[in-house]
């Protein structure tokens, strides 16, 4: 981040900027106000969840409940038309598994391609990034259908395993494992070490960065998955949340308190993870492929 | 290059031939499921769409072309919606991508300089992206609620102006679908527009302001010219990530009123899923996927850029 002071000029950085801020308050009030517009949406949201259903749709509006009431909340959390809760774990349950398998299939088809030589690396490295160029949609029925074949629909490795040989992955890993010095691996091939031993002790260790940056990409693509998730999975039981918490909302339509404490409840988790992994996605987004 | 040496000398005798083949098992897992799940459902995908599927019966009979030509003979229901539905995404697309980068730009022009807050506005503008599509539909589709939505109680206590049926009137339903995108997704090019602007040397902007140049002729004649690749970038993305609409409109409008935001993907999958015509919708992902290929040979061209710089380090 660019909060790292210049050499030489490690204390001097804090006054200046303080001194500026007077200066720069048309741009400040601006943000703010930009800032409300952005948080308004969710504060109304988590406002609502707490409110009776007469506050919910009063007119004119209160911005702040009046009754204050965690009822929508026990009734989502014990409603009888679906567990969101239960949702909640599918999600996890998935975007772990998908997240850990992508990673570890990414890094292993990286690493050859990158440190490695051997006949057919860049031809293969080229037919597989050359996929990236398919849209989605022209695989969406085939995949469908094998699925149906499988038995798969239902169950939870329709939403694994199709998407699982993604190449993005290898790509970002392939562009960061180049990159690490080679003096580093001959030594410890003077030691003894194999090329999986030189993977797992050097190359991966070294990688870290770009490994949770994958990793975070993966676990929120899967995470966010909505289209698929929407039609291979068709149990109550077996939903991931996004799926559950509309399905849910077409029957609470009307039920606003209700209807918020579901959002709200579905959030949450993408909440928490952001606050944990926030510099991690920041910094990913800011390196990833992308250095003009 | 004095790599290539390497191997041959240290390496001893005998795991020459191993070191042949080994490259190739770290590549296997990958490759076999990438032939099962990325390669196999293209072909599998034309076969299907040269069919008629039935998927109560699992028998298929030859019919050619038919699906294909379906999509271009007026008259068939598939050639009215499929046409109308790529039209409603395009309209998203060329309404909402200006949209994106115009703003995106201008945040993170507020956001690139130090100022008091800095991070926590960053946060601000980025956190709606994490949250799903639904999460994000069912709270815009209740913003604009035609009676009660806040958008229309800000608008009565501002102006004392009667509500709008937001939802169900043609044309006024892109407004929540477009606003509520914009919300959800431009946190994301601004994180990459202030990655670009902080790679933008100094001493540009110092030359500058020693010319006396202000703060706006400064953006104008060295921080655009400057972002111009990565604004290309931007906007392929975005109008991809635009054409895929789907979860919006399905959530907040369901495609209505009378299929006016549905969108090309939502009809392919209605097609196909609800109406069970599986190989008229896989001739539909076809046509559309190959649409879509032009813009995403614009985006690998930027990106296989990005990998020839890398390989020449």
């Amino acid at each position: 981040m660019t909060t790292v002071p210049p050499e030489g000029a490690p204390v001097r950085a804090q006054p200046p900027r303080r001194r500026r801020l007077p200066r720069e308050w048309p741009r400040f009030l601006v943000l703010c106000l930009l800032s409300l517009l952005f948080l308004a949406p969710v504060y109304w949201m988590i406002s609502t969840s707490f409110k009776t259903e007469a506050d919910a749709i009063a007119s004119p509006v209160q911005w702040w409940p009046a009754h204050p009431t965690l009822e929508n909340y026990r009734a989502v959390l014990t409603s009888p038309d679906g567990n969101i809760l239960r949702w909640t774990w599918n999600s996890l349950f998935v975007a772990l598994t998908f997240t850990v398998l992508h990673v570890a299939l990414c890094a292993l088809t990286a690493y050859p391609l990158a440190r490695m030589r051997f006949p057919g690396r860049n031809a293969w490295f080229w037919f597989i990034l050359s996929s990236l160029m398919i849209p989605g949609i022209v695989t969406l029925v085939p995949t469908y259908i094998m699925m149906l074949n499988f038995g798969w629909i239902n169950s939870f490795h329709a939403l694994i395993w199709p998407g699982i040989s993604g190449v993005f992955g290898v790509f970002l890993l392939r562009q960061f494992f180049v990159g690490i010095p080679r003096e580093l691996e001959e030594a410890a091939r003077l030691d003894g070490a194999g090329n999986f031993q030189i993977l797992w002790r050097i190359i991966l260790p070294l990688s870290v960065p770009s490994l949770v940056t994958l990793a975070v990409f993966a676990f929120m693509g899967s995470w966010n998955n909505y289209l698929w998730p929407l039609y291979t999975v068709t149990d109550v039981d077996k939903m991931t949340l996004p799926v559950g918490i509309t399905t849910f909302s077409q029957r609470y339509t009307t039920e606003y308190g209700k209807l918020m404490a579901a959002t709200t409840l579905a959030a949450v988790p993408a909440l928490v993870a952001y606050l944990i992994a926030q510099r991690f996605l920041e910094a990913g987004l800011s390196t990833t492929g992308l250095k003009e | 290059m004095t790599t290539t040496q390497a191997p041959a000398t240290h390496a001893p005798p005998g795991t020459r031939r191993r070191g042949s083949l080994e490259p190739y098992l770290y590549l296997l897992p990958h490759a076999a499921l990438f032939f099962m799940f990325t390669v196999y459902p293209i072909g599998y995908g034309l076969y299907i769409s040269l069919h008629r599927w039935d998927l109560l019966n699992n028998t298929q009979t030859f019919v050619g072309t038919e699906f294909f030509r379906n999509l271009f003979t007026s008259g068939t229901p598939q050639f009215e919606f499929f046409w109308r539905t790529l039209w409603n995404t395009t309209f998203f697309t060329l309404v909402s991508v200006p949209l994106l980068v115009a703003a995106a730009l201008g945040l993170a022009a507020l956001l690139h300089r130090p100022i008091f807050g800095r991070t926590f506005f960053r946060a601000v503008f980025f956190m709606p992206g994490i949250l799903t599509v639904s999460v994000m539909g069912i709270l815009w589709r209740w913003m604009f609620d035609n009676q009660i939505g806040l958008v229309n109680a800000a608008r009565d206590l501002m102006t004392g102006a009667p509500p709008i049926a937001w939802l169900s009137t043609e044309g006024l339903a892109w407004v929540p679908i477009v606003v509520g995108t914009i919300w959800w997704t431009v946190g994301f090019n601004m994180t990459l527009y202030l990655a670009a602007m902080s790679n933008i040397p100094h001493s540009l902007y110092e030359a500058a302001a020693l010319d006396g140049a202000t703060g706006t002729q400064q953006f104008r004649f060295i921080t655009w010219p400057m972002l111009t690749p990565i604004t290309l970038f931007v906007v392929i993305t975005t109008a991809l990530a635009s054409f895929q609409l789907f979860g919006q409109s399905l959530v907040i409008t369901n495609g209505g009123p009378t299929r006016s935001t549905q969108s090309v993907i939502q009809y392919i999958t209605e097609e196909g899923f609800t109406n069970s015509q599986i190989s008229s919708a896989a001739a539909m992902g076809f046509v559309f996927g190959l649409m879509m290929l032009v813009l995403t040979a614009a985006q690998f061209r930027l990106m296989a850029r990005d990998v020839q710089s890398a390989e020449e380090k």
